[in-house]
């Protein structure tokens, strides 16, 4: 388990910014937004042999020309003031078919990640993921923050759209933030590392969508780039974003009568959240999520 | 895991220069398997060694298949004539690449192997009495030139599309480039209505090719024994089942079967060969 330099940039109090995949893959497609326009370069690689299958084999006239594995890569900016080192990870080193990475693997590879950090000096990591919420999917997303030390609390309340886990309705400050993006915070705090983890909402019932939700992501890009304070170019997440919302409602519209009554109560959600009269209970979410499942089991025809 | 080496050897496999053979227990149409014991069973084989299971399986209950508890397993085993390392596995849940390098350098350190072959099926839409091509993926030029007498296709052209994995043969196959072995990864496409069963003209296309190959002298007997009763039922289910034929020879003149058409067959295949004599009372 080795990290790979192609270069040693010369960095100036840099920042880490990290992310895997995970639900509707919102913080990944975030970091990595991010990461292509501010235009970073690759510089160094985690070996992927001990933590990943292959993804890809190449045949070319009956020889195997190579086997590829899910990248694992880092890359910097210089910006003058807070140089970035970005980490995107194409895949968490899960086993027995799980997504996220847990156990010996995961902190392993959350331990690599940091030594590259430290390597540079860095004094901040970000890292992003998704929170699943009570939302409507035509709601705005907020992001959801949650750092590795109370110290950082103060900070993160003086950002716009951010809500700490005791902002959000029946947490009670409290939560679970699983794989990657989540360890590299315990992980950090154990070396003596800020770290922040950013969450952009996704709609209860798309949790389980196999496609992207990149209004989430465009929420994580604008709560980020304020926190890093570069200015980055958001057409190409809004236009995703508005394509999304477009193919979403489509689909909306083909739902039954009786889901989409329920669905629709989640509109009025963040109003009562703070009105405290709670009209999304936790047995309403339930039974909106089975009744999403049996829809889409029985192919997404109407009854 | 502990420190201990993940393998064990308790025979000496007295080999210098040999050639390893590996198949899955995973595979379609239990095509590596049978394969392996066939060769196996022809030249008075004998096991030497393991890679242990600890490691690499998820110890968390067993499997059960044909009314069986099956504990998977990964063994080494070493033919009467001394010319084979045969490795027969299941397919390790996880730590793929310190299981394949354990199998790599058992058959470096312990059995001198210079080249390796793994063999397994894959999905045809073809039908039964069809000829089995015997397709070749290869690790190295060289390992190319050395199977072109063989008879095998060996022009594919393919790329993982995405969402899939490569196969834990390829993988290999490439962990032993790595090392500087040659290695030939064979496939023999096996028709889709026998993917659960068995297909012993399968079996047959790849022992044949062993023992071309290396000149093993196998006795082809009991597999075409095989064939002859396979053949036999599955003519006695066309005349009981005349649509089942149709499917049959649509398939054989190269018309495809509709979704219905082609479970129906698979069915049909699965209840005829499943079928067990009932208790008597």
């Amino acid at each position: 388990m080795e990290i790979r330099y192609s270069s040693e940039p010369d960095l100036t109090n840099p920042v880490m910014i990290a992310s895997w995949p995970g639900i509707g893959n919102i913080g990944l497609i975030a970091v990595d937004s991010l990461r292509r326009s501010v235009d970073a370069e690759k510089f160094a690689y985690i070996e992927p042999w001990e933590f990943f299958y292959p993804n890809k084999a190449v045949i070319r006239d009956g020889q195997l020309m190579d086997i590829m594995f899910p990248s694992s890569a880092f890359y910097f900016k210089k910006t003058g003031r807070n140089d970035l080192i970005f980490f995107i990870g194409e895949e968490q080193p899960a086993e027995g078919g799980r997504v996220y990475a847990e156990g010996n693997k995961a902190y392993a590879m959350a331990n690599l990640v940091l030594n590259v950090a430290q390597r540079f000096g860095c004094h901040r990591i970000y890292t992003s993921g998704a929170a699943v919420a009570p939302i409507h999917h035509t709601m705005r997303s907020g992001v959801w923050a949650v750092p590795n030390s109370p110290d950082l609390l103060d900070e993160l309340k003086k950002y716009g759209n951010v809500m700490l886990m005791s902002d959000v309705e029946g947490r009670e400050g409290r939560g679970n933030i699983t794989g990657l993006n989540g360890l590299l915070l315990g992980v950090a705090h154990r070396r003596g590392i800020e770290a922040v983890c950013m969450m952009g909402e996704i709609p209860i019932y798309l949790q389980g969508f196999p496609f992207p939700y990149p209004k989430a992501s465009k929420a994580v890009i604008e709560v980020l780039a304020g926190a890093l304070n570069i200015t980055t170019d958001m057409d190409s997440i809004s236009q995703l974003s508005v394509q999304s919302e477009q193919e979403l409602s489509n689909l909306y519209e083909k739902l039954p009568a009786e889901i989409k009554d329920q669905l629709d109560r989640l509109k009025q959600v963040n109003a009562s959240a703070s009105e405290g009269t709670g009209v999304i209970t936790e047995e309403d979410k339930k039974k909106i999520l089975d009744d999403i499942d049996k829809f889409f089991k029985r192919g997404g025809e109407q009854h | 895991m502990s420190d201990e080496p993940v393998y064990r050897i308790y025979g000496k496999p007295g080999l210098k220069k040999s050639v390893l053979i590996a198949g899955w227990a995973e595979d379609a149409g239990h095509l590596g398997m049978q394969t392996l014991d066939y060769i196996m069973q022809d030249s008075g084989s004998c096991e030497f060694g393991e890679i242990r299971p600890e490691d690499f399986f998820a110890m968390a209950g067993v499997n059960v298949e044909e009314d069986v508890a099956v504990f998977p397993q990964s063994k080494f085993y070493v033919s009467g004539n001394r010319k084979l390392v045969i490795f027969k596995s299941s397919m390790p849940r996880s730590d793929w690449y310190r299981f394949l390098n354990a199998v790599l350098y058992v058959a470096q350190k312990h059995c001198g192997v210079k080249e390796i072959y793994t063999v397994g099926a894959m999905l045809s839409f073809a039908s039964h009495t069809m000829p089995r091509l015997l397709m070749s993926i290869v690790n190295s030029r060289e390992m190319k030139a050395n199977m072109a007498p063989f008879n095998v296709v060996d022009n594919t052209d393919y790329e993982t599309p995405i969402g899939q994995k490569p196969t834990l043969s390829s993988y290999l196959s490439w962990l032993a480039g790595q090392r500087g072995i040659n290695a030939a990864n064979l496939w023999v496409p096996v028709p889709f209505y026998l993917l659960t069963l068995d297909d012993p003209r399968a079996v047959k296309r790849l022992v044949y090719f062993f023992n071309t190959k290396f000149d093993l002298g196998i006795d082809f007997t009991a597999l075409d024994l095989q064939i002859a009763e396979q053949s036999n039922k599955i003519a006695q289910l066309f005349r009981q089942v005349p649509e089942i034929e149709s499917f049959v020879r649509r398939l054989e003149v190269g018309e495809g079967l509709d979704t219905e058409e082609a479970e129906k067959l698979s069915q049909t295949m699965a209840d005829v060969f499943r079928r067990k004599p009932k208790p008597q009372q």
